[in-house]
């Protein structure tokens, strides 16, 4: 039989690497990488290598079902995109269209997600519209907005290979970003690059850091505004662009006065010298970069987090040239893609605001509705709160799983479990569709044309290798139906570029893209106009928004602290070997055997008090549920602080974790709560 | 040995009128300008032979995966019972270079000794294989065929084996099936009578070109008397477990077997493995031989240079250079060589 090699875009991490898909008739054999593409040049990690084997898994979704008592019965296509069109229009009648809530995707194309917000506000009038980029890095996008005009990457992968000097903080690169982490240890090995590490655990990168400390979990403001003290207290500050390029230096300098590297000390346990030998080298660096991911975003001051970076980088300068810049390393293959989509409750795509009556009434226009709703909608946390409250009464969920990847799940399940109606979209049953009233299969990365928008911005072309199982429809089939059948007449497309040529129009990041240009390599936004070539780098000669503002932004403590009764605190986090819930990575062999089971990483001096040897089990309680994992006994992590992987469904640690939100970002602690320890069986 | 001459412009008519009886494989640009080793489609034959590549370019895979996929489904189960997957088209391979040919070679041992892989010789054995030999190395600075003695052109194996003498190939043949394809195609083949020294010429100017870089064997005596531990624990630190170096190795058949099933029914599968990973060796109580990145590092080097010569009577390392290329952090098979035979730090 004939093989063939269908090159797209990695399903699995916001690194985006180019790789080709092999296959035999509509069976995927193999994975290859690109060797020219920018980002894979002839590599992948595990998962890209492995990324085809999910795809041919016998327990795909292949058939619509309908929840029948307590399981499901098959039903076809036409009842089930019936019954999701007009329960979400009967419930919107008699309840109003914010009873309703759309949950997109990041790990489908901008195509599906730009249908995805269209579908809830053009059709269902509402702009409860949100995904996972909320538990990522919803502070990134509001954080970095405010300061550079842009909520995105400001740098190149392709960056990394000319920077001088890398501080790293709250990111396990390697694991996360692999593509990404292989450049800084190359570029420490080979080239001599500096790398500092701030990290609560002990991550792979610490083993090639000149300088690299354990800051206490959520210590990152003081931690920053610490090192941009330093900094002017040295006089390392670089004056001639705060002068020329910034806006609101002296409130900063106000600001950071009060943390002085001994009182940083206190409040991060970072070493007042470490502290200042690192200010110094960063500030000294000619170029350096910023690399930061989850552990600055997942607080209820990730915003703030953030935007200390953001102060940090404009204070000595380093933002606007290649190898330097703000460089959030963004989780989920398109999650980038889904917020530029405007999935997302207070903006469409590009980033317009729906409070902008120019913006809606250009959108309405042209979308062929008389108007569109104006209120920003709730955040994927709130629609969960609302579901629970009793004022949402319908969702419609595509490629997400909350049930596992939420904080505080027992209260997402008692949520999904009180609506009238939840329609789940998705390749395997996951946890959420459990709860679901009808189930959609769907297609996966291999099985559909699109576009994703990997971390640096760049979008790329997904190109269908092999037909969706049984009867799986491409996503933006399945929701261009229901608006259909909702009575709406303006989402008829026949291939996803009309998609792209249409989301282009009305997006001016977008406007110069369209899929005769993405045949090879993509281009990166904003890219204006059809002869624009895109943006490598932001904020070169001017920011986005006119000058760089600095945002002083004081230290506040984590929502739940340690106490007698819940002594450790516990941060979650991923591996390198999974994939968040485990739903594709968890149906792939080799990534599966290398990490069956959920584990708690304790440190030796805490086991040594509790009595717990390696592998045996532990009960995790907090204040909102209990798991039993095996002890993984690790210098990895300090004593007093545990770290559990959140992808096990199994043993979810987001049983544990705790729903207080950044008030602005909405994003919630996954980062920080307070656990207690027993052994299991005692 | 009989010799002929084939015209480069009678190249893609010959495959061609081949693939009236052969599937064929071969070296294609395709996709963002890639080159795979790979099956022409039958019913895009004229398209796809405008994108063969005739020039030493590297390709990412070797012809291994064509009779050992990264997946490969064995047999599906279900109500109806086993049905088995095997199949033996006849499958004739053009352009393969000389250190892939000894990739074959040693691949077709493995799956033929002790316990004989019918998945694999099933695959495997009606096929062709055309050799054209490297003029300039296809992966500058990584592969070292010239030292590790099995190219830029092979001495046996082949059925054909071309030698770029500009506008034509003087074709070699180095079987009866080889005489056989030409005695089939006669139209496209003249003799080779006095362009024999002009062959010899081209090869060992090609030689001298490609190498040697390294003393191959001198690293292989020294891999069985020195001690390597610092190497491997380097090597181990700097490695990330993404694989690529066991994926795209012409000689590593190591698979793991897996069964696939929702209900009854699915198919058992099997899938590329190897001894970087922790779980290759993880055994059923949680115990490892293997516990380290040093010990599963040493693992790969002694296995293919230390422990094959003994075993195999041949060096598992055939110096095709792919490791090098498609590790993330710059960990290969060439850099490991000259740290042993030069005492040096490369990596
Ligand atoms: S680094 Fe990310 S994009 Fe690249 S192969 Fe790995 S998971 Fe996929
Ligand atoms: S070890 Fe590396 S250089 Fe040697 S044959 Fe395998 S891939 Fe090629």
């Amino acid at each position: 039989m004939e093989t063939r090699h269908t090159h797209t875009i990695c399903p699995y991490c916001g690194c985006g690497c180019g790789l080709y898909l092999v296959s035999e008739g509509d069976t995927l054999t193999g994975t290859l990488p690109s060797s020219r593409h920018p980002v894979s040049r002839g590599s992948l990690c595990v998962k890209g290598w492995n990324s085809h084997e999910f795809v041919n898994h016998p327990a795909r979704l292949a058939r619509p079902l309908l929840r029948e008592g307590e399981g499901f019965a098959p039903t076809d296509w036409d009842r089930a995109l019936n019954e999701v069109a007009t329960s979400l229009s009967a419930i919107s009648k008699r309840h109003g269209p914010d009873s309703v809530a759309f949950l997109s995707s990041a790990k489908m194309t901008n195509e599906e997600n730009y249908l995805m917000m269209k579908l809830a506000r053009a059709v269902y009038g509402t702009n409860n519209i949100d995904h996972c980029a909320r538990l990522c890095h919803a502070s990134t996008v509001a954080g970095l907005a405010e300061t550079f005009g842009s909520g995105a990457m400001t740098n190149s992968i392709g960056d990394f290979d000319e920077a001088d000097l890398f501080l790293v903080i709250g990111s396990d690169t390697t694991a996360q970003h692999p593509l990404i982490g292989t450049r800084i240890v190359k570029s420490v090995l080979d080239r001599g690059a500096k790398l500092i590490v701030f990290d609560p655990r002990t991550i792979e990168l610490v083993k090639y850091a000149t300088l690299s400390a354990r800051q206490r979990n959520g210590s990152d403001v003081a931690l920053v505004n610490g090192l941009m003290n330093a900094i002017i207290t040295a006089g390392l500050q670089d004056e001639a662009y705060i002068a020329a390029r910034t806006e609101g230096f002296e409130e900063l300098r106000k600001l950071v006065a009060a943390y002085t590297p001994e009182r940083v000390e206190e409040l991060s346990s970072v070493p007042a010298r470490d502290l200042v030998e690192a200010a110094r080298l960063y500030a000294g660096a000619k170029k350096a970069m910023i690399v930061y991911a989850m552990g600055i975003t997942q607080h209820v001051s990730g915003v703030e987090g953030v935007q200390a970076l953001a102060n940090l980088a404009m204070l000595t300068g380093h933002v606007g040239f290649p190898g330097t810049g703000v460089n959030p390393l963004r989780g989920q293959n398109n999650v980038q893609g889904a917020c530029d989509m405007g999935a997302l409750p207070d903006v469409v795509s590009g980033y317009q605001k729906v409070a902008d009556p120019a913006v809606r009434e250009k959108f309405a226009k042209a979308w062929g509705v008389p108007r569109l709703p104006d209120k920003p909608g709730l955040a994927a946390t709130e629609i969960m709160n609302g579901a629970a409250a009793g004022t949402i009464k319908a969702i419609y969920i595509v490629g997400e799983n909350p049930a596992v990847s939420d904080p505080d799940t027992n209260h997402v399940r008692k949520a999904l479990s009180k609506l009238e109606f939840l329609a789940v979209q998705d390749i395997f049953l996951t946890e959420t569709a459990r709860f679901a009233h009808v189930v959609l299969p769907a297609s996966s990365f291999a099985e559909k044309d699109g576009t994703f928008t990997n971390t640096e911005r760049r979008c790329q072309r997904v190109r269908k290798a092999v037909a969706c199982p049984g009867e799986a429809r491409e996503d933006w089939r399945v929701i261009a139906d229901i608006a259909r059948r909702a009575g709406y007449n303006g989402m008829n497309y026949a291939h996803p570029s009309e998609i792209m040529a249409e989301a282009a129009s009305l997006t001016p990041i977008y406007g110069g893209i369209s899929y005769d240009r993405l045949e090879t390599f993509g281009l990166q936004w904003p890219c204006p106009g059809a002869s624009h070539p895109g943006t490598p780098v932001l904020h070169v000669e001017k920011f986005t928004r006119g000058k760089g503002a600095f945002k002083p932004r004081d230290y506040k403590a984590p929502a739940e602290t340690p106490d007698a009764e819940y002594p450790f605190v516990l941060s979650t986090g991923r591996l390198y070997w999974h994939w968040h819930t485990r739903s594709m990575t968890g149906r792939t062999s080799t990534l599966e055997r290398e990490s069956p089971d959920c584990f708690v990483e304790i440190s030796p001096a805490d086991a040594k008090t509790l009595g717990v040897r390696k592998g045996e089990k532990l009960k995790v309680s907090s204040r909102r549920g209990t798991i039993t994992v095996r002890a993984e006994v690790t210098e990895r992590v300090k004593a007093g602080s545990v770290y559990v992987p959140f992808h096990y469904g199994e043993a979810a640690a987001n049983l544990l974790t705790i729903a207080a939100l950044d008030p602005v970002a909405k994003i919630p602690e996954f980062k920080i709560c307070a656990v207690r320890l027993e052994k299991a069986g005692a | 040995m009989s010799t002929y001459l084939l015209r480069k412009t009678d190249v893609r008519p010959l495959l061609k009128e081949a693939s009236a009886v052969w599937d064929i494989f071969a070296p294609l640009r395709e996709g963002v300008g890639d080159v795979n080793f790979k099956a022409l489609p039958k019913d895009r034959l004229a398209e796809a032979l405008e994108n063969l590549v005739l020039d030493d370019e590297p390709t990412l895979l070797s012809p291994k995966t064509i009779f050992f996929p990264q997946n490969e489904t064995m047999f599906a189960f279900g109500s109806g019972g086993i049905r088995e997957q095997v199949e033996s088209s006849p499958k004739l391979l053009f352009g393969v270079t000389s250190c892939d040919l000894s990739g074959l070679l040693f691949s077709d041992g493995f799956f033929a000794k002790d316990f004989p892989d019918r998945y694999y010789l099933s695959r495997s054995e009606n096929r062709l294989i055309i050799v054209k030999g490297c003029l300039k190395p296809p992966r500058q600075g990584s592969c070292f065929c010239a030292s590790a003695g099995t190219g830029p052109f092979a001495q046996r194996g082949f059925d054909l084996q071309l030698v770029d003498l500009g506008g034509e190939y003087l074709v070699e043949v180095g079987s009866g099936k080889g005489e056989s394809f030409i005695l089939a195609h006669s139209a496209f083949f003249a003799s080779g009578d006095g362009r024999e020294r002009a062959a010899e010429a081209v090869k060992r100017d090609a030689t001298a070109t490609l190498g040697p870089g390294v003393d191959f064997d001198k690293a292989l005596r020294l891999m069985v008397t020195g001690d390597f531990e610092k190497n491997f624990a380097r090597i181990g630190e700097r490695c990330v477990y993404c694989g690529a170096c066991l994926y795209v190795c012409p000689t590593c058949t190591c698979f793991n077997v897996v069964d696939r099933a929702d209900g009854g029914s699915g198919s058992r599968m099997r899938t590329w493995d190897g001894c970087v990973f922790e779980g290759y060796t993880r055994e059923a109580s949680g115990h490892n031989p293997r516990p380290s990145k040093t010990a599963r590092t040493a693992r790969r080097y002694e296995h293919k240079l230390k422990y094959d010569p003994l075993v195999a009577g041949r060096s598992g390392c055939v110096g095709c250079g792919r490791c090098l290329d498609s590790c993330p952090v710059g960990i290969g098979m060439s850099k490991f060589i000259r740290e042993v035979a030069d005492g040096t730090e490369e990596m």
